[in-house]
């Protein structure tokens, strides 16, 4: 019975049986990492062919023929293991957890190299450092755990988009998108939710996830060319493995929490800030004026005197709109998987759920995705493979992502004036909301509805075929496939959906990207020393997008939610895209005992985006290593375990720029239309020349590892130029546009990146191990055209200074902050001062006064993680930091305008720090109620200049996680393999000065869902 | 077993002649929503559509759109702000750089809508003087006669903002930032793009160019134009013309124009209750030539729209629904014209139905009621833009009223020493608005007619230029007690966009910035 079930695990190498002298010699495989038997290792006599495979429980039986007294022993992510048997017909062997094949093959670019050949920067992120993080997709994940990456969650919105830079900011205009590759299918991130963000990378349950390579210097990039100025990230995922079907379960619940609710002032607080502020403008009235202004000014206010008046205002309650609109959410997931097979298959087939919402109601995220990878066989030299991600996700879309819409609760739950109550008494919304905010966010929020779901399939089919024994062909055929459905409703009980009756808008968008992907792979060795191994390839890619929207108003009541109910069109809109990429790429690797390693690649790449005269570029890279750990005098040395030297220069391309901006183009926008007739209008400039924007990279690195590998690591030195950048060059308005693309200008992305682990202590059951990165990257405009010193529509770019971080596909880089510098307030009066250009103060600055200021792209960022085991207990602690960012918040620039301009609450500590009487000294102006625009006649606003600017640096316990695995022979009697249970907690802690939500987000900031915090408790079990 | 061996093969071949077919593909993508620049104008149909996108530009808020309306009787002595939503308070202010340079929503600025909707006309008058293929010799006129009227308005609206009006130029010694750049040719190429660096014409000049198209604009569209206000007819480019020349101090001709106008079929004078009504019409009957908001999903929305910013109401019918921010109401002196106070009607207080305004006998009194307090404070508001066609925040613009043909005839006359007619001219027209005739004599005569343009013209943008053109301060004391602009204050005058005087070094900006 076994017999027959180890048929489809057993090598067919049953030819031993020709030998007539044999004996029988028995035995057991175990793993020496969890003690569990080992199905499916490899037993084979030394120097024969004759050899078995170990059954379900690691038994194994083989005839060994007489004279032969050796055994290999081997399986896959294991030390092999020759034992001598002697005369022994029983053996036990232990196998030991191979670590250097475990960490050594690294996944590059059409290719796997063991990474002690690798010869470029590239950082591997293994799958299970980011198991069961509560993020749903994979690029979130990314924050903190390898050097040179910088991740940024643009906001709260969970499934929403995030900032992922390689190495800096690359490019003005063009994107600064990495590539992204899933088992060879290119993707393309952009999100294009209308109503929400979506992240198109979240299709992928990130524990499906074997492994991430980063390919970050332009020369192991170039072999991707047009796509790769911005950095690769390679994901690999899981694979069925050569053994009886594993299953495993993993669940985990909990709840996310706001991070911070802001202190704000209570209603009777707002009263006295307001009236004082208005006795200090010497405004008449100023009880009456503050009571007015909070909807509170009795008829009779007249008769009642200013101390009557006071009465009331001091009087006014407190209501706590974030906690009504922010609080608990919850938190799941769940998933099974079941991977196995024979020799000729194998197979990998995964489900899973997940849901979170956010801090804000009902903004949520909810997925189910199905994944299936198979590999078959078929014969000596054709094996075919495929990958299959189905996923359908599901997002309820918030009133707006951001912006200071009274409607937006991240907006308004903290600006709106405290004294208004949420509820009237009989429970139902109040909608008498006093204050320039006055609709009631909480009914707001509650009765209006939006959803965006994504449906998506990405997969592939490839076949590899042996035409040589050293000579293989694989042929890749890729889709990604993407469906977004989008409906919202204003509904007719709240303001905005009011004056129409109701407006149900909802929006199609499909988009299409094909990849097909053809090389061939050639090695050979000659006289055992010299290694050499090439490439060639081609490859073609096609994406189109396409979309249909309309909206419609006059809805018979709120419960006709859907569009066909509306009475009248507004509009119906629909767009089509599309672009081609095609090149041929060749690689060849050479080296010399392994010591000296020599790679030259070579890319010819088109994009259909460029000038006709321009579409094809040429991307060429050369990189040396030098294995110093591999010479004679090194060979033996315990200390210096390994030590490699790398060099490398290359160039990639960047094509991230509108489909058709090299065109000169007459569109049909509905605003060119008149009176009901349709209108055609110029919409770009031709520029038949405009050609890629080149990415030029040197790089230096060390790869070490001390101490028998207890410290290992790399430092990686770049000096990165973007050369002939694609920068919308603005063009004067009077001669009709607005800009052109164009190859002007060159950006500079220099910096250090330090990356290291260590064991810090193993014995007894006890190991701590330590890992940290460290990045440090100066960017900087190195030219820009016709020697100007700066643009002449956004002077923030300009030579010398850094670009700063665009937060979305298809943004331009805001710029450095170009401000007048803010001198805090006079302290004799309390009006707000600034720096003129000869260093003096001034009240008025003006144009010239302006300098330059930093920008919000952190130039320090990285992650340490230490984790403790003992026994089966397991604590992990993974902080990630930046430093250097400077940013507006407009939220917070709203906050800290104190209600002068606006009848908006405020935080409680810019009242605290305002100026009151002379002699104090502060950065917060003299309150003067919303006397002349809430501002000091004759002076700037008191948020001019670089008095908004808010240092964005923090350091955070990005995830602590506590976990007990049970001992594998308890699990036994339960039919187990693995149980393993854990608590989890992510943003728990984060050291930062920051005064408005968080820090971390991009964008302008105002009215952003903020980032959260949450708990889990997990299970992981394996039968 | 060979079977096998044969497919695997097959497969095989497909896949290896897939990638082979593969690369045979060219890379041209054509774009679907758009054409090639040089096949856009080369049809009658395709000439039309563009033609349209001119007018359509007009829309913009910072055009028509609310700017050239709100924003210019923001900036001049009309109204207070309510802080409701916070716009338009700097521009009432006058603060330095709070001017027409002023970036709505949008997030394009006047100059930028008009000199693009410029080079719109001059690439279609270029397509249009070198012959389009399949056009009729009515077409060619037709078209020819519509762009010069548009260039000619768009001109204007620009030289009126950005530089002094030849009536009034502020000069002390000899420094003159001029006029307006004035490119006359269309730009599609890079070349054009990148190298013409336009510098200010005269003013002189730019007023000379002005008035010939729009003489040329009537010859043309005398032989052939469309019917309708919403399209540039004779009427209109003889009333623009009239306004044209009455900025220029050319009074003589003004009249004329004025006289010519009033002879054409483009719109009708109204009077008592009717004029009321007018503005209660989907299109201005008054109207000579008005801005056109077809369809709700031209609106320009809450925010930014004209109704928005003078009401918080949503329509007339119920004072309660809650409409837009009324960001800028009539101040005291406005009031006082028609004698409006806030009159209780109803008997519920609380009810903003109950409330309306105590009125004079000015019929133009009917077009102010009281506001509701669902975004603050109750107020006296204009309600000349309500949501006239149907839906709200899109009413169309009226862009020329005939009445104002009589108000530039009294006034030109006057200047030409005609008194008499002057004043006749002036007391027929207020009899129009329900006023007893008034006898005066000398300057007299002169204020009352620009009073008058005050009333009827409060809330359409047209008192700034009328205190520019006659040289004269800005006193809005009545905002506060440092609210005074004098007419040698750089504040008169905009900020020119500051990347166009970067970019452009033929370009000065003007004083003071």
């Amino acid at each position: 019975m076994r017999k027959i079930l180890l048929l489809g695990l057993a090598f067919l190498l049953a030819s031993a049986t020709a030998f007539a002298q044999s004996r029988v010699v028995t035995g057991t495989v175990t793993s020496g990492e969890d003690g569990l038997p080992i199905p499916g290792a490899s037993v084979v006599v030394k120097g024969t062919t004759v050899g078995t495979a170990t059954d379900l429980d690691g038994n194994f039986s083989l005839n060994v023929p007489q004279g032969n007294n050796t055994l290999v022993f081997s399986f896959v992510g294991t030390e092999m293991q020759e034992v001598n048997i002697g005369n022994r017909s029983q053996v036990n062997v232990v196998l030991q957890p191979d670590t250097r094949s475990l960490e050594e093959v690294i996944v590059t670019g059409y290719g796997t190299q063991p990474k002690r050949e690798v010869t470029g920067a590239v950082s591997s992120v293994k799958g299970e450092l980011i198991e069961n993080l509560p993020m749903q997709s994979f690029d979130r994940a990314l924050q903190g755990r390898a050097a040179g990456v910088q991740v940024r969650s643009a906001n709260g919105l969970p499934g929403g988009a995030v900032n992922i830079r390689i190495r800096g900011v690359g490019s003005i205009t063009a994107g600064n998108e990495p590539l992204f590759i899933v088992d060879g299918v290119q993707l393309n991130n952009a999100g294009n939710a209308s109503f929400t963000q979506d992240n198109p990378l979240a299709f992928l349950n990130p524990n499906d996830i074997e492994s991430m390579e980063i390919l970050k210097d332009a020369a192991s990039a170039a072999i991707y060319g047009s796509q790769a100025a911005n950095g690769v990230v390679i994901i690999t995922t899981k694979k069925g493995k050569q053994g009886k079907a594993r299953f495993e379960f993993n669940a985990f619940a909990g709840e996310t929490q706001p991070m911070k609710i802001l202190d704000v002032l209570g209603g009777d607080e707002w009263y006295t800030m307001r009236r004082d502020g208005l006795i200090n403008a010497g405004v008449g009235n100023p009880q009456a004026n503050a009571l007015n202004a909070m909807g509170r000014l009795p008829g009779n206010w007249q008769e009642l005197g200013a101390d009557g008046l006071d009465a009331i205002g001091l009087g006014l309650p407190t209501f706590d709109w974030q906690r009504q609109l922010m609080g608990r959410g919850r938190l799941q997931n769940y998933e099974l998987n079941v991977s196995g097979g024979d020799d000729k298959t194998t197979f990998f087939i995964s489900g899973s759920y997940n849901v979170q919402e956010s801090s804000f109601r009902p903004v949520d995220f909810e997925r189910g995705t199905f994944r299936t990878a198979l590999t078959h066989k078929a014969n000596d030299r054709l094996t075919l493979e495929t990958n299959i991600n189905l996923s359908t996700i599901t997002q309820n879309s918030p009133f707006a992502i951001d912006g200071a819409f009274l409607g937006n609760p991240a907006f308004s739950s903290s600006t709106v004036l405290p004294h208004n109550a949420i509820f009237n008494e009989d429970g139902s919304y109040n909608t008498n909301i006093a204050g320039v905010l006055n609709q009631n966010v909480a009914l707001v929020n509650d009765f209006n509805s939006g959803t965006t779901t994504t449906n998506s399939i990405v997969g592939n089919a490839i076949a590899n075929y042996k035409i040589l024994d050293n000579l293989t062909y694989r042929g890749l055929v890729g889709v990604d496939y993407r469906m977004l459905t989008e409906n919202r409703y204003r509904d007719p009980r709240t303001p905005d959906g009011a004056g129409v009756r109701g407006r149900a808008t909802a929006a199609n968008d499909w988009r299409t990207r094909f990849i097909t992907t053809h090389t061939l792979n050639w090695n050979k060795t000659f006289n055992n020393v010299h290694n050499l191994t090439a490439l060639v390839g081609f490859e073609f890619v096609s994406e189109t997008r396409e979309g249909l929207n309309a909206e419609a108003i006059g809805f018979p009541t709120f419960q006709f939610r859907y569009i066909d109910s509306g009475a009248t069109p507004e509009f119906v809109g629909g767009f089509w895209t599309g672009y081609r990429r095609q090149g041929v790429f060749a690689n060849a690797n050479y080296n010399y005992k392994e010591k000296y390693l020599f790679t030259a690649t070579a890319r010819y790449d088109g994009s259909s985006r460029f000038g006709a005269n321009t579409q094809y570029g040429i991307f060429p890279s050369v990189r040396a290593g030098w294995n110093i750990a591999m010479e004679d005098f090194l060979k033996d040395s315990e200390t210096i375990t390994d030590l490699k030297l790398r060099a490398s220069w290359g160039q990639s391309g960047n094509d991230q720029i509108g489909n058709f901006a090299a065109r000169g183009l007459y569109g049909a926008p509905t605003a060119g239309n008149y009176a009901g007739n349709a209108g055609i209008r110029p919409t770009s400039l031709a520029n038949l020349d405009l050609g890629w924007e080149t990415n030029e990279t040197v790089n230096l690195g060390l790869d070490f590892g001390f101490f028998s590998n207890r410290v290992t690591g790399s430092v990686d030195l770049f000096d990165q130029r973007t050369k002939n950048l694609l920068l919308n060059q603005p063009i004067l308005w009077t001669n009709g546009f607005s800009s052109i693309a164009n190859n002007v200008g060159e950006l500079m992305n220099r910096g250090v990146e330090f990356e290291v682990s260590t064991v810090n202590i193993d014995r007894s059951g006890f190991s701590w191990r330590t890992s940290f990165n460290f990045t440090y990257i100066r960017n900087e405009v190195i030219s820009l055209y016709d020697d100007l010193d700066f643009l002449p529509a956004n002077p923030g770019i300009a030579v010398g200074q850094p670009v700063g971080n665009p937060a979305f596909p298809g943004d331009q880089a805001p710029g450095s902050h170009f401000f007048a510098e803010y001198a805090g307030v006079n302290p004799a009066t309390g009006r707000p001062m600034w720096l003129d250009a000869a260093g003096n103060r001034t009240y008025q600055p003006i144009a010239a006064d302006r300098v330059y200021f930093g920008s919000n792209l952190a130039p320090i960022y990285g992650g340490l993680s230490n984790t403790f085991r003992y026994k089966g207990f397991e604590l992990t602690a993974f902080f990630t930091y930046e430093y250097g960012a400077v940013v507006t918040d407009g939220q917070y620039s709203f906050m800290r305008e104190a209600g002068t301009r606006l009848a908006l609450n405020t935080l409680r500590e810019v009242v605290d720090r305002q100026w009151t009487s002379p002699g104090d000294m502060t950065d917060i102006p003299r309150n003067v109620g919303n006397s002349n625009g809430g501002n000091e006649v004759r002076s700037q606003g008191r948020n001019f200049g670089t008095a908004g600017l808010l240092n964005a640096d923090f350091i955070r316990l990005a995830q602590l996680q506590f976990g007990y695995s049970f001992n594998p022979s308890t699990l036994r009697s339960l039919g187990l393999t693995r149980a393993r249970v854990y608590a989890q907690g992510m943003n728990l802690w984060t050291y930062s000065n920051y005064p408005g939500y968080d820090p971390e987000f991009v964008g302008a900031g105002t009215g952003q869902l903020p980032i959260v915090k949450s708990y889990q408790i997990g299970v992981q079990l394996g039968f | 077993m060979k079977m096998k061996n044969y497919i695997y093969k097959y497969a095989f071949t497909v896949l290896l002649g897939l990638g082979v077919a593969v690369s045979s593909c060219d890379l041209n993508v054509d774009p679907r929503q758009s054409i090639d620049a040089d096949l856009a104008l080369n049809t009658p149909d395709g000439v039309d559509a563009a033609v349209n996108s001119v007018y359509g530009r007009l829309r913009a808020t910072n055009n028509y759109g609310r700017n050239l309306l709100a924003l210019s009787d923001a900036l001049a002595d009309v109204g207070r702000t309510t802080s409701n939503s916070g716009r338009l308070i700097q521009e009432n202010n006058n603060q330095p750089n709070a001017h027409f340079n002023s970036i709505p929503a949008n997030n394009l600025s006047f100059w930028q809508t008009t000199y693009f909707a410029i080079n719109e006309a001059n690439l279609i008058l270029d397509a249009v003087a070198s012959g389009v293929e399949g056009a009729s010799a009515a077409q060619l006129a037709r078209w020819e006669g519509e762009l010069k009227f548009l260039r000619a308005l768009n001109y204007f609206d620009l030289a009126k903002v950005y530089t002094y009006i030849p009536t009034a130029i502020y000069q002390p010694g000899l420094v003159d930032e001029g006029g307006i750049p004035m490119p006359l040719e269309g730009s599609i190429t890079s070349d054009i793009a990148f190298t013409r660096n336009s510098p200010r014409a005269t003013i002189d000049e730019n007023y000379a160019q002005i008035v010939l198209d729009l003489n040329e604009a009537i010859t043309a569209l005398s032989t052939s134009s469309r019917a309708g206000s919403q399209f540039a007819s004779v009427g209109a480019a003889q009333g623009l013309l009239a306004r044209v020349e009455l900025y220029r101090g050319n009074w003589a001709a003004a009249r004329d124009a004025a006289t010519a106008a009033l002879a054409s079929g483009a719109g009708t004078v109204l009077g008592g209750m009717d004029y009321v009504e007018g503005w209660r019409a989907q299109n201005h009957p008054e109207a000579m030539f008005e801005v056109r908001f077809q369809i709700a999903g031209e609106s320009i929305g809450v925010n930014e729209s004209l109704q928005s910013s003078f009401t918080v109401l949503l329509n007339l019918d119920n004072k309660n629904a809650q409409g837009g921010w009324g960001d800028f109401v009539p101040n005291q002196r406005v009031l006082d014209f028609f004698g409006l106070a806030p009159l209780q009607v109803g008997d519920n207080p609380d009810d903003n139905n109950s409330w309306d305004v105590t009125r004079n006998e000015d019929v133009r009194a009917h077009l102010y009621t009281t506001g509701s307090t669902v975004r603050g404070s109750r107020n006296i508001e204009c309600v000349k833009f309500i949501a006239k066609a149907g839906f709200v925040y899109g009413d169309n613009v009226p862009v020329i009223r005939k009445s104002e043909m009589h108000l530039i005839r009294a006034e030109a006359n006057y200047q030409l020493g005609n008194t008499g007619d002057a004043l006749a001219e002036l007391n027929d027209f207020k009899a129009l608005r329900g006023l007893e005739p008034v006898t005066m004599s000398g300057e007299d005569i002169l204020e009352e007619i620009l009073i008058e343009r005050f009333k009827e013209f409060a809330f359409e943008g047209h008192r700034f230029f009328d205190l520019k053109r006659y040289g004269r301060d800005l006193d809005k004391r009545y905002l506060g007690p440092n609210n005074f602009v004098p007419f040698d204050d750089f504040r008169i005058l905009p900020l020119i966009p500051q990347r166009e005087v970067d970019g452009n070094t033929n370009l000065n900006q003007n004083r003071g910035y």
